[in-house]
């Protein structure tokens, strides 16, 4: 559970995001402790990737603050590249080097950013593709794969680099049914070892099972932000419920 | 056979070819990068400079790409060179280099636009996963962006690497003894142009297949991660 | 040195008689050698193997070789034999103008081949099976399907293909015709200025140029009507 006499690993105060006119992000503020899992839920378009696009600096935040792990993103951070190394990110769309093969797409990172030799990058990579259940793979082409392997290969790629932090972007809506599960698995397992997650996702299974704080976002606004059970069973606004009945009706 | 006494001398053309062709060929993927980094670039000046440079080098016959290069040097070298020294009369760049200089921003010109398209080709998704690791964006470009849009410029980029090994004939016109000038010298001597001409063309096809079959195999190890895929 | 404009605006008009010659050339090559494409086409995906070797061997050499050369074996190379300087060509090959059209038009008929073929072959499959589906043979499968549609997928290598010989067209000067090219070369014999008279040719090949991707993107909007939504 969180530790809420610390500071938290991720502070979000009254940020706002804009593109072009339309505002992405409407004075959010969000606090995330260490160990801490947030599952983040909303309509398309609601602002849920945009926010933690935010947190790895992705995209950047037009008003407020964002601390993570100690330090403010903005444009005078010199090093943008040392604290995304500590946050890991996984996409929808698996974004998967596809001229590497599965082994090659953890390697690469610890290699450059590391400096570690290739016989360790490769120990280390070899140890993750296990975590994720397929060493097997280790030597195929992300095109070779299922979509199910790839998104785990891309989890696997972002904990080589031994993040404190795990972002999921809607890490299972590019899947058929059918691999979800093995990739909800992985993300399990993570959330067991006490890893600090945030994972925008519409897996309301997940989120029952795992979450420590489900937050509920519309219109670039956090509508609600409670623990799972009093979020399911006690939806305190209207716009919460509507969504929440539409997305387990089906 | 007439021909085989002149062998040597094709010989040596088909050298001065290659070293043309080497010349030009890292000029040109340098001017066609530089180029299609400035044509993605924001900087409107840039673009500008890009597109201009495309226009032109595109639109205009290579052999008077070739000609305004290497007499255009000449003049403003035998004028400065008079300034100091009345006497000189005429000062050129070696037409190894003028004709390599001339070929190479003809083909950057044409491999700007492939790299162009190349780069744009490339998964964005893939940059963002290589920032979202903590890779700089230098380590990005060239672990990441520059495989995936070698692949994605290759067939394309084998075309102009023909078209290159094709336009080194036309320095022959500025006195370069490459091959085509040897079939000339060959001609006036032996009065047999056919031959001549035909041996010329016959090394010009042996260049042009070990290019193809070159290319073929490099795309296809650019491929292989493609293969067997679902 | 200094640049010389009044050598410039007396040199335009002279080029321009030489610009009568680079159209004739760029014409007459594009009609031939678009001709000589589509045989070669139909020989090249054609039922009868003995009729595809020689087009592949035709397509072969002529990509692969330098339009320079090519020009050069014909108009300096084909003289060499006597049952040619006898046959009722020679007036023609004699001619430097017709020895560039028909290098030309080898030239284009080569590459024009290959681009139709990958036309050709770019056609979709499922609306030929359509067409089969309903009963159609296969030569009006190819007549009604697959010609209009190949014709709209190769114009834009087409249209490189022209702009690519209007370049080439340049050569013919190297054997003596006066074309813009020509007349440029003679014009900077006489008075060594390259950067005024050649940047004058520059410009004129140029808005040639301009013209022909004119021409090109209009000939794509009226075949490609289909294609707006």
């Amino acid at each position: 559970m969180a530790q809420t006499e610390q500071d938290p690993i991720i502070r979000l105060k009254n940020v706002d995001k804009f593109f072009g006119d339309f505002q992405a992000l409407k004075k959010v503020n969000l606090e995330v402790f260490k160990g801490q899992k947030v599952v983040v839920c909303g309509p398309s378009g609601s602002g849920k990737s945009t926010m933690i696009r935010c947190i790895n600096r992705l995209e950047s935040h037009d008003g407020g603050r964002i601390l993570v792990n100690g330090i403010e993103l903005n444009d005078s951070l010199r090093n943008i590249d040392a604290v995304r190394s500590e946050v890991g990110m996984v996409f929808q769309q698996f974004n998967l080097f596809p001229h590497l093969t599965a082994v090659g797409n953890l390697m690469l990172a610890p290699r450059l950013v590391r400096k570690k030799s290739k016989a360790e990058a490769r120990e280390i990579a070899m140890r993750y593709l296990e975590r994720v259940h397929i060493p097997e793979q280790a030597d195929k082409y992300p095109v070779q794969l299922s979509g199910g392997q790839q998104q785990r290969v891309a989890i696997a790629r972002a904990l080589c680099m031994n993040p404190e932090i795990m972002l999921f972007d809607e890490p299972t809506s590019a899947l058929d049914p059918e691999m979800i599960h093995e990739v909800l698995d992985v993300m399990v397992e993570l959330a067991n070892e006490g890893m600090t997650m945030i994972c925008v996702t519409h897996e309301m299974g997940f989120a029952r099972s795992v979450a420590d704080l489900t937050v509920f976002m519309d219109a670039g606004e956090i509508v609600e932000a409670k623990p799972p059970q009093e979020f399911f069973e006690n939806p305190e606004h209207e716009r919460t419920r509507l969504f929440l009945s539409q997305i387990l009706s089906h | 056979m007439i021909v085989v006494g002149w062998l040597d001398e094709f010989m040596w053309g088909s050298l001065v070819v290659l070293q043309i062709f080497f010349l030009a060929l890292i000029m040109a993927v340098t001017w066609g990068l530089l180029g299609a980094a400035a044509k993605l670039s924001s900087n409107r000046a840039a673009k500008l400079t890009a597109t201009v440079f495309t226009t032109i080098f595109r639109g205009t016959p290579e052999l008077l790409v070739l000609l305004i290069i290497y007499f255009g040097s000449a003049i403003t070298l035998t004028s400065i060179a008079q300034f100091f020294d009345p006497e000189v009369k005429f000062v050129d760049i070696p037409p190894l280099w003028a004709g390599s200089f001339a070929v190479s921003l003809i083909i950057g010109a044409y491999a700007t636009e492939t790299f162009r398209g190349a780069f744009q080709g490339v998964d964005p998704g893939t940059v963002e996963a290589a920032r979202s690791l903590g890779i700089s964006s230098t380590k990005t470009f060239f672990y990441v962006r520059l495989p995936q849009m070698w692949r994605l410029a290759l067939p394309g980029f084998g075309n102009h690497m023909l078209s290159l090994v094709k336009d080194t004939a036309l320095v022959s016109v500025i006195g370069l003894e490459e091959i085509l000038f040897t079939a000339d010298i060959a001609t006036s001597v032996t009065i047999q142009p056919f031959t001549m001409y035909m041996v010329a063309a016959l090394i010009y096809l042996g260049f042009t297949t070990v290019i193809m079959y070159g290319v073929r195999l490099m795309e296809k190890r650019a491929n292989r991660h493609l293969e067997g895929g679902r | 040195m200094s640049f010389d404009i009044a050598l410039i605006i007396e040199s335009v008009p002279k080029m321009l008689v030489g610009v009568g010659i680079t159209l004739q050339l760029l014409f007459l090559s594009t009609l031939f050698g678009t001709l000589l494409a589509i045989v070669t086409l139909l020989m090249r995906i054609g039922p009868f193997r003995w009729l595809r070797w020689p087009a592949i061997a035709y397509i072969y050499f002529f990509r692969g070789t330098p339009m320079l050369v090519q020009i050069f074996v014909i108009y300096y190379g084909l003289a060499q034999f006597e049952f040619v300087r006898d046959s009722f060509l020679w007036p023609a090959l004699r001619v430097p103008f017709w020895c560039a059209i028909i290098a030309f038009s080898l030239n284009v008929g080569a590459y024009t081949a290959e681009i139709l073929r990958g036309a050709v072959q770019g056609v979709e499959k499922g609306l030929l099976e359509a067409g089969s589906a309903l009963g159609l043979t296969a030569r009006q499968r190819f007549i009604h399907i697959t010609t209009p549609i190949a014709v709209r997928l190769s114009l834009p290598a087409y249209g490189n293909e022209i702009i690519s010989l209007m370049k080439s067209t340049a050569l013919a000067s190297t054997i003596t015709i006066f074309d813009t090219m020509g007349v440029a070369r003679t014009i900077m014999a006489q008075t060594f200025k390259p950067y005024e008279v050649f940047i004058s040719a520059a410009i004129i090949y140029l808005v040639i140029v301009w013209f022909i991707q004119m021409g090109i993107a209009l000939a794509e909007r009226r075949f490609g009507r289909y294609m707006k939504r």
